[in-house]
């Protein structure tokens, strides 16, 4: 049998497979396969060429698997036998090096108007969920009380992270290993605040401290938020002397790198949500429920330790009616120079970032045809933007808005699960957390095939 | 009966866990360990790839990966200890290379070890922190050899010695250079810096400044800047050949400061070879190369600029305070632009057309044409030459080169004013007599001023162009009227002047001759009938005439005379002799100006159409007068000019002074004026300021000149001293 040039040929756990070197180099130098066939572990191959051509490479494993994996490096698609189960092929695809390759050939680039449901999964976990937040890598973690519950991309569950009972307000992502998570400080104990824990073994890495005037003191921390450019964590912090504001940190050595105190009039220390604004270097802070005040949103400038912009519904409450419309969450649009919100009633409504006085402009184009009472088991809706398009969460569906008037294009539901308590969107997946059942959805974009 | 034999039941312990064999991972550990030393001594062609990777993952698949990973450290750790030595055994000059080829065996073995170790690199050392094998290798590889203490002083020396070697004319093994230093970058950043590049620094820092001493001690400037700059390259191309990017601004500055920045004052001011000679003997090479490198410190640029401003005017000075210039105007002004053209040259050819080195020129030029108080006044005469006769036969661009000149001395000048007043009267005479020799040149410098000074300066010259074209119309209309008759009397050709526009000379007319009378009243009536309300006076000291005249000797000549000559010459129509004095009763000509006249008919060689006994130069008053009879020339038309003065006389120069001071007066009242009026009340500091700065495009007014109009403006009651603060002066209206 004359082997023509470029032939490779594997024998894998007693089967023969012949293939080509160009094949192979799809798997890349730092894959097993590139690595067997290198020239450093081939030493004769460059005397002897056509000897080492008619070589055979012998590999310990299962036939079955690298049959998909070969193909996989062939055609760039992926397809799993039904008989064989995916951790058995992410463990083979592990083995070689190959997890990357499979991964990009299960699901594409995120696109919000072509997702598909593609798992649903489900917890333990007794009770309400708190928070649902995606990683980079396409896993996710789900906040119940004092535990989170950490799923790498494989859906596959790591240890879950204990928090001895403390109550976990937020958590986040630094990245595929780091997770952020905030707590609630138990009164007495002088705990709570803030670590970052392994995504992998559960384990407490460090732990965020805030002192104020040189005193290191015990806090509760709330909302996070990541820079992207300057590597910061921004968290909502209240501690018990009345030093509510916004704590700074720094991802890479973890040391408190600023305090924007709470000014009078803006309540920074009970945060709902926060968001960095990479464009304009500046955060925002919204204050949705708070227990004394009036809601408020506000654009943090930490250089100069201003409130640059800000918008409050103090003159709208005074009517106080069950109809009025209350906004309930609030996520900021660069692109757009406007914070988009929504009310009970999953109207959008937006504000203007370039004028200091407007109010919410509610949108009509985006209502709900089917406007119900409020009943009593609905969640208050969530808003998520990527790349230019804008997500809300309402009852048990996420409706997706396209466009610079932000056209309804698609709506994302499935039929139990009960409402949607918190949906993210990361690693090119949504994650959405359902409230009545313990289970999470996760929606993908396939990905883009030939033909 | 067989008795049964009692068994007793044995009841093993359920084996719950089958356990791997527990010697497991030692024995695969030491799989491993014997391939990363079979690897680190070049016998890896008897070692699977397929069995060591399928080891390495299994160890970490069964929780061994610490062990594995601490095994790694032990064992590279050992290899490297074995290396460090061979490199320290290595004799002279071998050092380096032995580094270089261990370093290359080193990286090798690390691809080869991190190949087997792939599946702990993606799972084990990122989920448990650690440092990825690669760098690891890389890692220890820099503290137990580069950074021991054996091996870190040697390799530094050596490669210091490397490169003096090379900067001493020596050929080194650039690759061998290459390699290490790319070895340390490798190392990360902080490596190369640390273990090589401050050190290098601060040798070449002390390299360069005994050097730097050396050549100044022995070399001229140029040829010292000539090295420098050879130095400067040699070390971007030593960077480019073997050293990191970065290193490059950082050892030009070392080389900058130390050959540069430590010796430029010495250099500019360096005997014989300094800036000055470089400026006097107009060479470019050496100055472009200081200006490049001069321009790579701080205050180089501004070190060449404030010499060469201070040598310029030094120079400038001496130019136009030389009594021996102040003979000839063209001459002086020739030699101002000559200079002018010499810097500009070599500021567009050295100085890469800086702007801050242009400013320095002009504001040198404006400091120096100023000390001469007759600059202005040899500027217009040098336009005078310039339009007079020397553009014939030149192109128009030629013409408005030299018209751009002018006009850049003229933008140096501060009395502007002066210069109006003289160029007025240069411009009469040319056009009175007709000697201009381009219309076009004229009116394109008219333009020029008017763009420079605006409107006001230029009204009055153009005016004078105006008269010009209107006399001609005016002289055709008057021949029209007068018909067929006007060819029995002499031809008149009248340039109506405007008063104001024209330099005004108080002289007296002088009494025609009867012939030319009759025309002048016809003109003069004709004029006042087309128009009304006006008053003609004749300048008959400005105009010119063309007479026949047959000589005794019977040969006919065309005499071209001034309008006094030929009053005189006339004279003799009617007598043979006439004194002095009898002239002047006459023809009522002014004795300075008739004696001039007489001067040029009698004494100037080959035109004297007139004899004076005595026959001497001066002229007095009983000297006696005759038509010279035995006249001759070859030409048939004879130009008789006047004998006048090119330049002022003293006192002319006095008057011309005295004049523009007083024209000035008004100006500056104008000005305090307008001030005022906008400012109502202020203080005579800020009035003085303001008042320059409206006036500086005309003149530099001196402050005790302004202080005097303030008093006389009092005085009118214009304004009026401020009574709690005597310093304010207040507006009245």
């Amino acid at each position: 049998m004359a082997s023509g040039r470029g032939r490779i040929r594997f024998n894998v756990g007693g089967k023969i497979f012949e293939t080509t070197a160009t094949t192979l180099a799809n798997a890349g130098r730092h894959s097993m396969l590139g690595a067997l066939l290198d020239d450093s572990w081939n030493p004769r191959q460059t005397v002897e060429g056509e000897a080492a051509a008619n070589a055979e490479y012998f590999i310990d494993r299962s036939p079955a698997c690298f049959a998909v994996l070969l193909d996989l490096l062939r055609t760039g698609e992926l397809h799993v036998p039904p008989n064989m189960p995916e951790k058995l092929l992410y463990r083979e695809a592990l083995f070689y090096g190959l997890l990357d390759q499979v991964r990009a050939a299960l699901w594409g680039p995120f696109d919000g108007n072509r997702l598909q449901l593609v798992d649903s999964v489900s917890g333990r976990a007794p009770g309400d969920g708190t928070a649902i937040r995606a990683g980079p890598d396409g896993g996710c973690c789900v906040a119940h009380g004092s535990m989170v519950h950490v799923y790498d991309w494989m859906l596959e569950e790591h240890r879950p992270i204990s928090l001895d009972y403390q109550q976990v307000n937020d958590v986040g992502y630094i990245d595929a290993e780091s997770i952020v998570i905030t707590a609630r400080e138990r009164l007495g104990k002088g705990d709570g605040g803030m670590g970052v824990f392994s995504s992998s073994t559960g384990e407490l890495r460090h732990r965020f401290r805030v002192s104020h005037y040189d005193q290191v003191k015990s806090f509760t921390a709330g909302a996070l938020s990541f820079g992207s450019s300057d590597y910061k964590i921004f968290a909502s912090c209240k501690g018990r002397c009345n030093e509510y504001g916004i704590g700074v940190w720094d991802q890479i050595t973890g040391q408190q790198a600023d305090f924007f105190y709470e000014p009078p009039g803006c309540s920074l220390g009970d945060a709902d949500k926060l968001q960095w604004l990479d464009g304009d270097k500046c955060l925002m802070v919204a204050t949705l429920f708070p227990r004394t005040d009036n809601c408020f949103i506000g654009l943090l400038d930490f250089r100069d330790k201003g409130v640059i912009w800000s918008w409050s519904d103090a003159g709208t409450s005074v009517s106080l009616s069950l109809d009025e419309k209350r906004v309930l969450h609030a996520i900021a649009i660069e692109d757009s120079r406007s914070i988009c919100v929504v009310n009970q009633y999953d109207d959008l409504g937006f504000i203007d970032l370039r004028s200091n006085a407007g109010g919410v402009r509610w949108s009509s184009r985006s209502k709900l045809t089917n406007r119900k009472a409020p009943n009593e088991e609905s969640c208050y809706p969530k808003l998520a933007t990527h790349n230019g398009q804008l997500f809300s969460s309402m009852n048990d569906g996420i409706s997706v808005f396209c466009g610079p008037e932000w056209v309804l294009t698609s709506t994302l539901r499935r039929s139990y699960g009960g409402s949607i308590c918190d949906f993210s969107i990361g690693g090119d997946r949504l994650f959405a957390l359902h409230s009545e059942e313990n289970v999470f959805d996760v929606w993908e974009t396939p990905p883009s095939r030939f033909i | 009966m067989s008795a049964q034999k009692k068994r007793n039941f044995k009841i093993e312990a359920f084996k719950h866990r089958v356990d791997l064999d527990p010697k497991y991972a030692e024995k695969t550990w030491k799989v491993l360990e014997h391939a990363i030393h079979e690897i680190y001594n070049h016998n890896a062609s008897g070692l699977s790839f397929e069995e060591l990777y399928r080891n390495a993952y299994n160890m970490v698949l069964h929780k061994h990966g610490e062990k594995l990973y601490s095994g790694l450290v032990t064992t590279m750790t050992w290899h490297l200890k074995e290396i460090s030595q061979s490199i320290e055994a290595a004799q002279g000059d071998l050092f380096l290379e032995e580094l270089n080829r261990k370093w290359g065996e080193h990286t090798k073995a690390l691809q080869m070890i991190r190949d087997i170790l792939m599946y702990m690199d993606r799972t084990f050392v990122t989920s448990s922190r650690k440092t990825p094998v690669y760098e690891l290798g890389l890692n220890l590889w820099r503290d137990n050899i580069i950074r021991s203490s054996k091996i870190q002083d040697r390799q530094l020396n050596t490669i210091l010695e490397l490169i003096h070697k090379e900067r001493t004319g020596e050929v080194i093994n650039r690759g061998l250079m290459r390699n290490i230093t790319k070895m340390l970058m490798n190392l990360g950043t902080s490596v190369y810096q640390e273990d090589f590049e401050k050190p290098f620094l601060d040798v070449s820092a002390s390299f360069y400044s005994g050097e730097s001493q050396q050549f100044i001690e022995c070399c001229d400037c140029g040829e010292y800047l000539k090295k420098a700059e050879r130095r400067l390259n040699e070390e971007m191309e030593r960077v480019s050949q073997y050293l990191d990017a970065k290193t490059e601004p950082k050892i030009t500055c070392v080389v900058e400061k130390e050959m540069i920045a430590n010796h430029m004052k010495q250099l500019v001011h360096m005997e014989n070879s300094g800036l000055v000679n470089m400026l006097v003997d107009d060479r470019y090479e050496d100055l472009s190369r200081m200006y490049n490198l001069f321009g790579r410190v701080t205050e180089g640029h501004r070190l060449i600029r404030d010499l060469m401003t201070s040598h310029l005017r030094e120079t400038g000075k001496q130019l136009v305070t030389d009594p021996e210039r102040l003979k000839d105007p063209v001459d002086f002004v020739q030699r101002l632009l000559d200079e002018k053209d010499k810097y500009d040259k070599i500021i567009a050819t050295a100085f890469n057309n800086d702007k801050a080195f242009q400013n320095a020129l002009n504001s040198s030029f404006e400091y120096f044409i100023n000390l001469n108080s007759r600059s202005p006044e040899f500027i217009s005469l040098y336009v005078n030459e310039k339009l007079h006769k020397n553009l014939k036969g030149v192109n128009e661009e030629d013409v408005e080169i030299v018209l751009d000149k002018v006009m850049m001395l003229f933008r140096y000048l501060q009395e502007k004013d002066i210069f109006e007043k003289y160029y007025k009267q240069h411009l009469a005479k040319r056009l009175l007599s007709g000697k201009t020799v381009s219309d076009d040149a004229e009116r394109s410098l008219i333009v020029k001023l008017k763009t420079e000074c605006g409107y006001q300066f230029t009204c009055k010259l153009e005016g004078m162009f105006t008269d010009m074209k209107t006399s001609q119309d005016t002289m055709q209309g008057f021949y029209a009227s007068q018909g067929f008759e006007a060819g029995e009397c002499p031809t008149l050709a009248v340039q109506v002047l405007t008063t104001g526009s024209w330099p005004t000379q108080s002289s007296a007319a002088c009494n025609l001759p009867a012939e030319i009378l009759g025309v002048c009243d016809k003109f003069r009536a004709y004029y006042l009938g087309t128009h009304s309300g006006r008053r003609l006076t004749w300048q008959t000291n400005m105009g010119t005439a063309d007479l026949k005249a047959t000589f005794a000797n019977g040969q006919k000549h065309e005499l071209n005379v001034s309008t006094y000559q030929m009053c005189v010459l006339l004279l003799f129509n009617s007598a043979d002799r006439l004194s002095c004095k009898e002239i002047e009763q006459a023809t009522v000509i002014p004795s300075q100006d008739l004696k001039r006249c007489l001067q040029s008919l009698a004494c100037v060689r080959g035109k004297n159409v007139l004899r004076k006994d005595p026959m001497s130069k001066d002229i007095a008053e009983d000297d006696i007068f005759s038509v010279n009879d035995k006249f001759t020339s070859k030409f048939f038309k004879i130009k008789i000019g006047t004998v006048i003065a090119q330049k002022e006389s003293e006192p002319e120069k006095q008057e011309t002074r005295q004049q523009v001071e007083e024209d000035r007066k008004p100006q500056i009242e104008a000005a305090i004026i307008r001030v005022m009026k906008a400012r109502r009340v202020a203080d005579y500091n800020n009035i003085v300021m303001e008042v320059t700065k409206q006036l500086q495009l005309r003149f530099l007014p001196n402050p005790v000149v302004i202080k005097k109009r303030i008093e006389s403006l009092i005085e009118r009651e214009f304004l009026e001293r401020d009574e709690g603060d005597r310093k304010l002066y207040r507006y009245l209206a």
